[in-house]
C-alpha cells in the first residue's frame, strides 16, 4: 500500500517538517501525530514541506485544518512550500491556498515567516 | 518358534458358539441325560451289590465326563458376558463358597453313621476296593456333593477368569487356554482308576505344568491398581474368606470327605476339581499379597486419575462452553478437584476495560483475602514479563505477599495464561504448605493452564466474530439507508436529460448527489464529497442532504446557498472534515447555467462542436472558513446553453481513480472520453463513461467513492414553449 512519511529539520526557530511518499486516509493520522508532537513541544512556526510528497487526498487535506487554528491562537502559523504541481493542484481546487501561506520555495516559506502577520493570519479571525 | 507357532494355532482355535439355543439345548440335555445316566449306574451298583462289568463302566465314566464337560460349557458360555467389578467378583465368590458349604454339610448329614466299612480310604456307605455304595443314602451322597463340589469349583475358576482376563492380551488369553489344556491332561489321565488308588506318578508328573500355569495366572492382577482404597480394602477381606473356603473344601476339616465321594463319583473330576481349588487358592494368596503392597499408592493413583478426570472436563469445555463466567469456574475447579491446590483464582486481561486486570473466579477462599494477602496486579506483571510459571515456595516471604493469620497462601504457583503469544490471563493456585507444589503438581497445573488458554482464547474468537457479524449487519442497514437518501427519482425539465449514479467504495460513502426542481424552468443540481474519517462521512453526507433539500428553495441561487450551507455546517462539522461541492442551476426559461464550486472538482462543460472546456471558478470547500473569506473568493459563472451542451459533474473518484500501474484516469482521459461520445444522449454517455473509466482501471472495484452526473442541453424548439418530450428522467441502480 501507500507509503508516508514526516522527518523534522529545524531553521531560524521553524520546525520544517519534509513529508515523504501518499498522504491518505490511512496515512493521515500519521501528520495529525508528527504536527501535534511538534506544537506540544512549543514549536509554533511549522513548515511543510512537500518536495517529496507525491500524492494527497482530500482526508490527508483536512490535518491540516485540525491544528492551523491553535498554531494561529498561539501566534505561530503553518506554511506549506515546494509542492508538486499535481499535489499543488488538489490544494488549489479546494482553495487552500486562500487559506494557508502556500509558496513555492522553503527559502521563500522561511522568509515569511520573519515578516509580521500575513494576510493568510488575519484570515482565520 | 514353536512356542508362538503353537499359539497362533490357539488363538485360530474358534470354538462353536455354545451361546446359541441350539447349542444350549445340546449341552442341556446332555448334562441332564448324563447325570441321569450316572444315578441310574450307581443304583443298579448298589442293588446288585457288586460293581457292573468293564463295558458298563467306561461307558459310565465317558457319560460323566461328557455330563460335566458339557456343564462347564454351559456354564462358560454364560459367564462370558459377565463385566462387574471385582469386589462384586468376589463378593460372587465368597456367596457361592457359602451357598456349597451349606448344602454340602445338609448333604452329608444323610444317613449319617451308616454302612461304615472299616479300612483305608474307605468313607462311610462306600466301598472303594469293590467301587459299589453300600447305602442308598451314600448313593445320593456321591451324586449330589461330586455335583456341589465340581459346579463350584467351576464357579471360582470362571469368576476368577474374569479378573484373569482384564486388559487381556493374546499372552493372557494363551497361558489361560495352557492351563485349562493342563488341567484337563491332569484329570484325564486318572480315567477308570481305582478310587482307592493314589493319584499315580504319572499324574503327579502332569500336575506339574498344570501347577506352574496357575501360578502363572495367579499374578494377572491388573486390575487391583485401579481400585480405590475402599475397594481394596473389601476385595482383600474377600479373598481371605474365598480362600479359606477353598481350604475347606480341600481338605478334611469342615467337610470331611467331599473329595472322597467325588473321587469315587469319577476320579477325573475329583482331580480337576483339586486343581481348581488349589488356583483359586494362589490366585486369592497373590490378589491378597499385591493388595497389601499397593494400599499406600492408592491416594498418589487416586490423585492421577482426578488430574486425567479434570483435564477431560476442561476438554469437554473448549468445544462446548463459551460462557466466560462457567469456563472460568471450571478452570479454578480444576487444580483443586485433582488436589493439585487448595486455593485457585483467574487473573483475566480485559483490553479496552478501565481496570484491565479482572480477578474472575476464586475458588477455595474469598475473594477478598485473596486480595488483601497479595498485589496479584504485581505477580501478574512479573509472568506477563516471563511468560513462564512463577513458584513462591515461601510465599509470606516475598515482599508481593502478606502473612495470612489462617496460612491460606504459604505456597504459590502463578502460571500465565498463554494463547498465540498473547498473556490473556494467570492462574493462581495456592497451598495452606509450604514447599506445597510438587514437580508433578507444576506439570498439572501447566496443563490446565494450557487448556484454560486454549478454552478462553476460544470464547474471546467466538466474542469477536459475533462483534463482526453484528457490525457486518449494522453497515448493511446504514448502506440501504443511505442509498435512500440519494435521488430515487430524476426530475425532467424540458429541453435537457439527464444521467446520474454513485457508487461507494466501502459499505457508507461520503459522496452525495442530488436534484430538487424549484419550478417548471429551473432545476437545483448539487454533486459533492465529504472529507471525513471513516463513517463520519455518511453523517455529513445526511447533513448535507438536508441542507440542500430545505435551502435550495429558500436561496436556490448559487451564492446564496452555498454560504449559507457553509454557515450552517460550519457549527457542526469536525475540524479536520469538509465537504466540497458543485451548486447549480438550470434555468431553461433563460436558458443558462448558474453554478459555483465550492473547492469541488471542476465541471466539465463540451459543446456539440466538441470544444472542452473545465468551469474551475474560485470558492473553498464548506467548513474550511468560517465566512469571510469563504464568500469573497465564492465565484459564480453563469453558462449560456446551447443546443448539444453537455454538463459532467463529477466526484475525484473519477478523475483521481488509479489502474494497476498507478496512473490516474485524469482530466485528459475525460475530456477525450466526452470528445468522442457527446452526440449521444445523457443515458448513453453516462454510461459510456463508466465503461471508458472501468476499461481504464481493468476492474469494477474503486479505491474512493465515485459519482458521476451528466447534463445534456437538447434545446427548445423555435416557437415552443411547452415542455419537449426528450427530458428523461432516471433512476440508475448503483
Amino acid at each position: 500500500m501507500s507509503t508516508f512519511s514526516v522527518s523534522f529539520r529545524d531553521a531560524n526557530g521553524v520546525r520544517i517538517l519534509d513529508l515523504h511518499g501518499e498522504l491518505d486516509a490511512h496515512t493521515a493520522s500519521d501528520l495529525e501525530e508528527s504536527i501535534q508532537q511538534c506544537h506540544a513541544e512549543g514549536n509554533v512556526n511549522l513548515l511543510i514541506n512537500g518536495t517529496d510528497l507525491d500524492y494527497i487526498s482530500s482526508a490527508g487535506l483536512g490535518v491540516f485544518m485540525a491544528y492551523v487554528e491553535e498554531i494561529r491562537d498561539d501566534g505561530g502559523d503553518i506554511k506549506i512550500a515546494g509542492l508538486q504541481s499535481k499535489v499543488y493542484n488538489v490544494f488549489d481546487l479546494l482553495g487552500f491556498p486562500v487559506l494557508f501561506d502556500i509558496c513555492e520555495t522553503e527559502e521563500e516559506a522561511l522568509a515569511r515567516f520573519e515578516e509580521p502577520a500575513p494576510d493568510a493570519g488575519n484570515a482565520s479571525s | 518358534m514353536p512356542l508362538t507357532r503353537l499359539r497362533s494355532q490357539w488363538d485360530a482355535l474358534r470354538l462353536p458358539d455354545f451361546t446359541s439355543d441350539a447349542w444350549r439345548g445340546v449341552l442341556i440335555s446332555l448334562v441332564v441325560v448324563g447325570y441321569a445316566l450316572g444315578i441310574g449306574y450307581h443304583l443298579t451298583s448298589w442293588a446288585a451289590g457288586v460293581a457292573p462289568a468293564l463295558a458298563w463302566r467306561v461307558g459310565y465314566h465317558a457319560s460323566i465326563v461328557l455330563c460335566y464337560a458339557s456343564l462347564w460349557l454351559l456354564l462358560s458360555a454364560s459367564f462370558r458376558q459377565i463385566d462387574r467389578s471385582p469386589v462384586r467378583l468376589f463378593l460372587y465368590a465368597v456367596l457361592a463358597g457359602v451357598t456349597y458349604l451349606v448344602l454340602a454339610s445338609l448333604v452329608q448329614a444323610l444317613g449319617a453313621g451308616q454302612g461304615l466299612l472299616a479300612g483305608d480310604g474307605n468313607v462311610a456307605g462306600l466301598d472303594y476296593q469293590r467301587r459299589v455304595p453300600l447305602t442308598i443314602a451314600a448313593v445320593v451322597k456321591v451324586n449330589l456333593l461330586s455335583l456341589l463340589e465340581v459346579t463350584f469349583t467351576m464357579l471360582i475358576l470362571l469368576l476368577l477368569r474374569s479378573l484373569v482376563f482384564y486388559r487381556r492380551t493374546r499372552s493372557s488369553l494363551f497361558n489361560w487356554r495352557l492351563m485349562m489344556g493342563f488341567f484337563v491332561t491332569a484329570a484325564l489321565l486318572t480315567f477308570m482308576r481305582n478310587p482307592a488308588d493314589d493319584l499315580g506318578g504319572v499324574v503327579a508328573l502332569a500336575m506339574i505344568p498344570a501347577v506352574g500355569m496357575a501360578v502363572v495366572n495367579s499374578f494377572r492382577l491388573s486390575w487391583i491398581v485401579y481400585l480405590p482404597f475402599r475397594e481394596k480394602m473389601a476385595t482383600m477381606g474377600l479373598a481371605l474368606v474365598l480362600m479359606v473356603m477353598l481350604g475347606f473344601s480341600l481338605g478334611d476339616g469342615v467337610l470331611p470327605d467331599v473329595s472322597s465321594y467325588t473321587r469315587f463319583y469319577s476320579f477325573p473330576l475329583s482331580v480337576f476339581a483339586l486343581l481348581a481349588a488349589l488356583f483359586g487358592i494362589l490366585y486369592c494368596v497373590t490378589t491378597m499379597l499385591s493388595l497389601l503392597f499397593h494400599l499406600p499408592t492408592t491416594g498418589a493413583f487416586q490423585r492421577k486419575a482426578d488430574e486425567v478426570a479434570a483435564i477431560q472436563s476442561l476438554t469437554h469445555l473448549i468445544s462446548q462452553v463459551f460462557d466466560l463466567d462457567k469456563l472460568s469456574r471450571t478452570i479454578v475447579a480444576s487444580p483443586i478437584d485433582a488436589h493439585s491446590g487448595d486455593v485457585a483464582w483467574l487473573l483475566l486481561m480485559r483490553p479496552g476495560a478501565s481496570e484491565p486486570l479482572h480477578l474472575q473466579a476464586v475458588q477455595g477462599a474469598a475473594a477478598a483475602d485473596v486480595q488483601e494477602t497479595m498485589d496479584i496486579e504485581a505477580l501478574f506483571a512479573e509472568v506477563q514479563e516471563t511468560q513462564d510459571v512463577l513458584l513462591l515456595d515461601e510465599a509470606p516471604s516475598d515482599r508481593r505477599v502478606r502473612t495470612h493469620p489462617d496460612g491460606a497462601f504459604e505456597s504459590l504457583l502463578v502460571v500465565p495464561l498463554l494463547a498465540r503469544d498473547d498473556v490473556l490471563g494467570a492462574l493462581f493456585v495456592a497451598k495452606d504448605v509450604r514447599y506445597g507444589f510438587e514437580t508433578d503438581d507444576v506439570k498439572a497445573i501447566r496443563v490446565f493452564a494450557a487448556q484454560a488458554a486454549l478454552a478462553l482464547d476460544n470464547a474471546r474468537l467466538f466474542e469477536e466474530r459475533l462483534e463482526k457479524e453484528r457490525m457486518h449487519r449494522e453497515l448493511a442497514i446504514a448502506r440501504e439507508v443511505q442509498q435512500k437518501l440519494l435521488p430515487q427519482q430524476i426530475p425532467s425539465l424540458r429541453g435537457t436529460s439527464i444521467a446520474a449514479s454513485s457508487v461507494s467504495a466501502y459499505e457508507v460513502g461520503g459522496d452525495y448527489y442530488d436534484f430538487v426542481r424549484l419550478d417548471d424552468d429551473r432545476l437545483a443540481f448539487i454533486v459533492g464529497d465529504v472529507a471525513g474519517k471513516g463513517t463520519s462521512g455518511a453523517f455529513y453526507m445526511a447533513e448535507m442532504q438536508g441542507i440542500f433539500r430545505s435551502l435550495s428553495r429558500q436561496a436556490p441561487e448559487p451564492h446564496e446557498f452555498l454560504v449559507a450551507a457553509n454557515q450552517a455546517l460550519n457549527t457542526t462539522l469536525d475540524r479536520r472534515a469538509f465537504i466540497s461541492v458543485v451548486y447549480g442551476i438550470l434555468d431553461v426559461g433563460r436558458e443558462e447555467f448558474r453554478l459555483a464550486r465550492a473547492g469541488h472538482c471542476p465541471v466539465a462543460l463540451i459543446d456539440l462542436y466538441g470544444e472542452a472546456r473545465l468551469l474551475r471558478s474560485g470558492g473553498i470547500g464548506l467548513g474550511l472558513n468560517e465566512g469571510a473569506l469563504f464568500e469573497q473568493s465564492l465565484e459564480v459563472c453563469t453558462e449560456r446553453l446551447q443546443p448539444g451542451d453537455v454538463f459532467v459533474l463529477y466526484t475525484d473518484g473519477v478523475v483521481e481513480s488509479r489502474n494497476a500501474a498507478g496512473e490516474e484516469y485524469g482530466y485528459t482521459r475525460l475530456k477525450a472520453s466526452l470528445q468522442e461520445h457527446r452526440h449521444e444522449d445523457a443515458d448513453d454517455l453516462h454510461e459510456a463513461l463508466l465503461c471508458d473509466l472501468h476499461t481504464f482501471l481493468g476492474a469494477e472495484t474503486y479505491d474512493d467513492d465515485l459519482t458521476l452526473v451528466v447534463v445534456k442541453w437538447h434545446g427548445l424548439p423555435i416557437g415552443v414553449s411547452s415542455p419537449v418530450p426528450q427530458a428523461s428522467a432516471l433512476s440508475l441502480p448503483t
